[in-house]
């Protein structure tokens, strides 16, 4: 509630505060007011296991019996909620930095701000009602945001792409409300959930699937992605950071929420096919995203599409969960849905700590191309040093929280083809395969990211001049930083949370890590010691320096350019591109890339004198040729179609109306 | 009073009037002139306002009467009063200028009739006095409504609403046997102000496109 206060009051502010050059600082009161609410969420959901522990908010204001609009805390809501107040305090921090000198800082304030709230009012919703006006109003707001930055046509086309592809998704939410309500006559979620205990396996795959597309339209699946990394990169950096590491958390947050708990009320049957549906596709996310992660040139846009990615290992957790549960497999299930969730709070650290990262180094750069940065980690050390520390979270390595939940997920896709029935083998096996090739391109990614960026020789002269970013924009990365590691390194602390939440199987999940012990799973199936890896990773690079100290002390140190063949100049021209480091991955996969090549020679005097040579190397977006191409052209021709209907003659459309009426009269008389 | 009600069995009295209704407008459905219309529009509201009497008389229903009051009133004084007012200020040639000739159009009319008797028949089954007034009633409708596709004028257009209005006036009272006279009162009021918005509008037509011909409208669409 006090936290509510903070951002409206914040909001207020940036509407009235008269001098523009200090608005950057009512960022910190939104950043108050996410701590806050942090705290809140943490010790509610801390509380859970404690009797008479009391909800972090209840609130209803009844309109009509049937129609209120309530919203309230619970265990997921609540873990939603953390997830958002967390990345919302590290990205408020960084605004008070990064929104110094900006276009249009009251408009981006307040939105910033209403963007935040609406987020949190739909993790808080307790009713489709109030939940529906929320996903609308951030819906509507993160529009808003995402073309307020610049006026380039690309960022209108982005906006306009998104805002059509988050209304056809709302449509189909707003579809699934409509079925529930009709069969159960209640609003409420945990009305819905009782009513729908009983009803027929046909009417709840109904609603199943028309949330899936919904909500997984936002949330950024394979094939519902394209809007994505449009409209992600084209915000600023600091509301691409939520949006990433938040917004399409409600899209995972809807998803759990109509399978877990509207449609999965106790004793709940579930059909296996729910599962899979969410595992493949979470499988297929996955792939394609890192894949075309890997081929980006543009900073942002490859986050973006890792976004995609990152989204799909959630979904493998989850749809690994809900196969569990169909064949009443609980412990795993708990293992696969404690996996997800602890994806979807690391994504939300990990991603919100590179795209702040990337928009450090836009304002160091000026840039979003990967080909013009380079060096850049003598020139912005604490920049390069987080970053890095949030691509190796990203790669899943340990010592960082990446790691972890990838490990989980792994855990419980392997257990789950070792444990029959046979088919839910096979799927949980090829589930295990597509996150272990995601894992392995994920890597190549974030090493061609970090490496053409922070590594070898500036490639231009923005490069070459860019400085460090300010601190409050440094400190909020070494705060994602800090989470990131500790959330790798006490894998407990998230653990204990998420035991809390009252879904079959979780409980278990609070004594798997026990602090200071190792991470075990399935009754010691498998288990590894996170805080001895990073005991033993730090112990050995001390024992490097220490012995380097001492066994180095009496060398002689000559410091000397690096080897250049003999050339005697290196010019930033010799390092690799981003594109020539990815073209094995090309050749590769050269059926789902199509790579297209196009070489230009422009002579003075054919054919010897050539006076210049362009060489331009493409990908085909597979999807937008073969699927929303066909799609919209196929709709422009029906609407054409459509149009002749609209003669604009008054005579033309009475007649309209007698055919109906004699229609009517030959249907029903 | 009971001799009256016998003479309105025996004679048919209800089949006759409504007869007579359709038979107006299929009268102005072929007529040429724009004041044959409004005659025929006239005649016609006196056959409604003479039915309602009649089945007032015959149901024993004093509501009915006066709601055959107000159609006199309003249907047959008032609002021809104020169209051949607007038809005078507007300036209008008298020729109504249909787009099919007029043997076509009373073929079509027939056809139209020929169509509601067939299969309004099957449907819908009324016993008692009214059991012929729906079908004419829906062929009135029908009629109107083609008519109004088939004129360009704009003023003519209008005589086909209201044309239609009182097809649907008589359907109405022929199933129910009278609504309550509140809601014929407001219908006949809501008729008045229609007809008077409509003649702003003929008006403003006039004004922006030097006709009211309807042809022109089309250059409105987009």
């Amino acid at each position: 509630m006090i936290s509510l206060a903070f951002f409206i009051c914040g909001a207020v502010f940036f509407a009235i505060t008269p001098k523009k050059g200090l608005l950057h600082y009512l960022y910190l009161l939104y950043a108050a007011g996410a701590g806050l609410a942090a705290f809140s969420f943490a010790r509610a959901l801390y509380d859970l296991g404690s009797p008479g522990a009391a909800p972090t908010l209840a609130f209803a204001l009844h309109i009509s019996p049937a129609l209120a609009v309530s919203f309230r805390g619970g265990p997921l809501q609540d873990f939603f909620g953390l997830l958002l107040s967390v990345a919302a305090f590290a990205a408020s921090v960084y605004s008070s930095g990064y929104m110094k000198d900006n276009a249009a800082p009251r408009f981006q304030g307040i939105f910033y701000g209403l963007f935040i709230l609406s987020m949190g009012a739909v993790f808080l919703s307790g009713d489709a009602l109030s939940f529906l006006i929320s996903w609308e109003a951030m819906s509507l707001v993160s529009y808003f945001l995402v073309i307020s930055d610049t006026e380039s046509e690309a960022a209108q086309n982005a906006g306009l792409t998104y805002a059509t592809m988050t209304h056809i998704g709302t449509a189909f939410i707003i579809g699934a409300f409509m079925l529930a309500f009709a069969a159960t006559g209640s609003l409420d979620f945990a009305g819905m959930a009782a009513g729908l205990a009983g009803k027929s396996m046909a009417l709840k795959s109904a609603i199943f699937i028309l949330s899936f597309i919904g909500f997984g339209m936002k949330a950024g699946i394979v094939p519902l992605h394209i809007w994505l990394p449009k409209a992600h990169p084209a915000a600023p950096s600091n509301v691409s950071a939520l949006m990433s590491g938040v917004m399409i958390k409600a899209g995972v947050y809807g998803v759990m929420l109509m399978s877990l708990y509207v449609l999965g009320g106790p004793g709940a049957h579930y059909a296996t096919w729910w599962g899979i549906v969410v595992l493949a596709t979470g499988a297929a996310s996955s792939v394609l995203g890192v894949l075309y992660a890997l081929m980006e040139k543009d900073l942002k846009r490859l986050l973006a599409y890792s976004s995609v990615e990152n989204v799909g290992i959630i979904f493998l957790g989850t749809g690994a969960a809900l196969v569990f549960y169909s064949f009443g497999q609980t412990a795993l299930a708990g293992l696969a849905l404690a996996a997800a969730l602890y994806h979807a709070m690391n994504h939300a650290m990990f991603k919100g700590l590179l795209f702040l990262g990337s928009g450090s180094v836009m304002h160091g750069v000026h840039s979003k191309n990967l080909e013009e940065m380079g060096g850049l980690l003598k020139r912005m050390p604490y920049t390069g040093l987080f970053f890095l520390m949030g691509s190796v979270s990203i790669c899943a390595l340990p010592p960082f929280n990446g790691f972890v939940s990838e490990w989980l997920t792994f855990q419980s896709l392997i257990l789950g083809s070792v444990t029959p029935p046979a088919y839910s083998k096979v799927v949980t096996l090829l589930g295990g395969a597509a996150l272990a090739l995601t894992g392995a391109l994920a890597a190549a990614a974030f090493v061609k990211a970090f490496g053409v960026a922070f590594l070898g020789m500036p490639r231009g002269p923005k490069a070459r001049e860019a400085r460090e970013a300010g601190f409050p924009m440094t400190a909020s990365l070494g705060f994602l930083a800090a989470m990131c590691l500790i959330l790798g390194v006490e894998p407990g602390l998230l653990l204990r949370l998420i035991s809390a939440m009252p879904f079959a199987g979780l409980a278990q999940m609070g004594s798997a890590a026990p602090f200071h012990s190792p991470l075990t799973v399935a009754g010691g199936f498998s288990g590894f010691w996170p805080a001895a890896i990073f005991a033993s990773m730090l112990t050995g690079l001390l024992a490097i320096i220490v012995l380097a100290g001492v066994f180095g002390r009496r060398r002689k140190i000559t410091y000397a350019d690096s080897w250049d063949c003999g050339i005697k100049a290196l010019t930033p021209r010799m390092q690799y591109t981003a594109t020539a480091f990815t073209k094995p991955l090309r050749v590769i996969f050269k059926t789902l890339y199509m790579p297209r090549k196009e070489v230009r020679i422009s002579f003075k005097q054919k054919p010897l004198f050539v006076s210049g040579i362009t060489y331009r190397s493409d990908i085909t977006p597979f999807m937008e040729n073969y699927l929303y191409k066909p799609l919209t052209a196929f709709v422009g021709k029906v609407a054409l179609k459509i149009r002749h209907l609209q003669s604009g003659s008054l005579p033309l459309y009475l007649g309209y109306i007698m055919l109906t009426l004699i229609g009517l009269l030959l249907v029903w008389a | 009073m009971p001799l009256i009600k016998k003479w309105i069995e025996i004679f048919g009295v209800i089949d006759f009037i409504s007869i007579g209704m359709l038979l107006s407008v299929v009268a102005m459905s072929s007529a040429k002139r724009i004041e044959s219309c409004l005659k025929a529009y006239v005649i016609n509201s006196w056959l409604l306002a003479l039915l309602m009497a009649a089945f007032a008389v015959y149901l024993s229903i004093p509501h009915l009467y006066i709601a055959a009051f107000f159609t006199i009133a309003g249907k047959c004084i008032l609002i021809p009063y104020f169209l051949r007012k607007v038809i005078r200020e507007l300036k209008v040639t008298r020729e109504v200028e249909p787009y099919l000739s007029m043997p076509v159009s009373l073929i079509i009319s027939f056809a139209l009739v020929v169509l509601v008797y067939s299969f309004l028949a099957e449907g819908i089954f009324v016993a008692g006095v009214a059991r012929n007034v729906l079908k004419i009633s829906v062929s009135i409708i029908l009629i109107s409504l083609f008519t109004m596709m088939n004129r360009k004028k704009a003023v003519t257009q209008v005589m086909g609403l209201l044309f239609m209005e009182n097809g649907l006036f008589l359907a109405g009272f022929s199933l129910t046997y009278g609504m309550p006279t509140i809601i014929e009162l407001g219908v006949l009021f809501d008729m008045m102000m229609g007809v008077m918005i409509l003649g702003v509008f003929l008006t403003q037509i006039k004004k922006s496109f030097v006709s009211v011909d309807l042809d022109q409208l089309t250059s409105l669409k987009g």
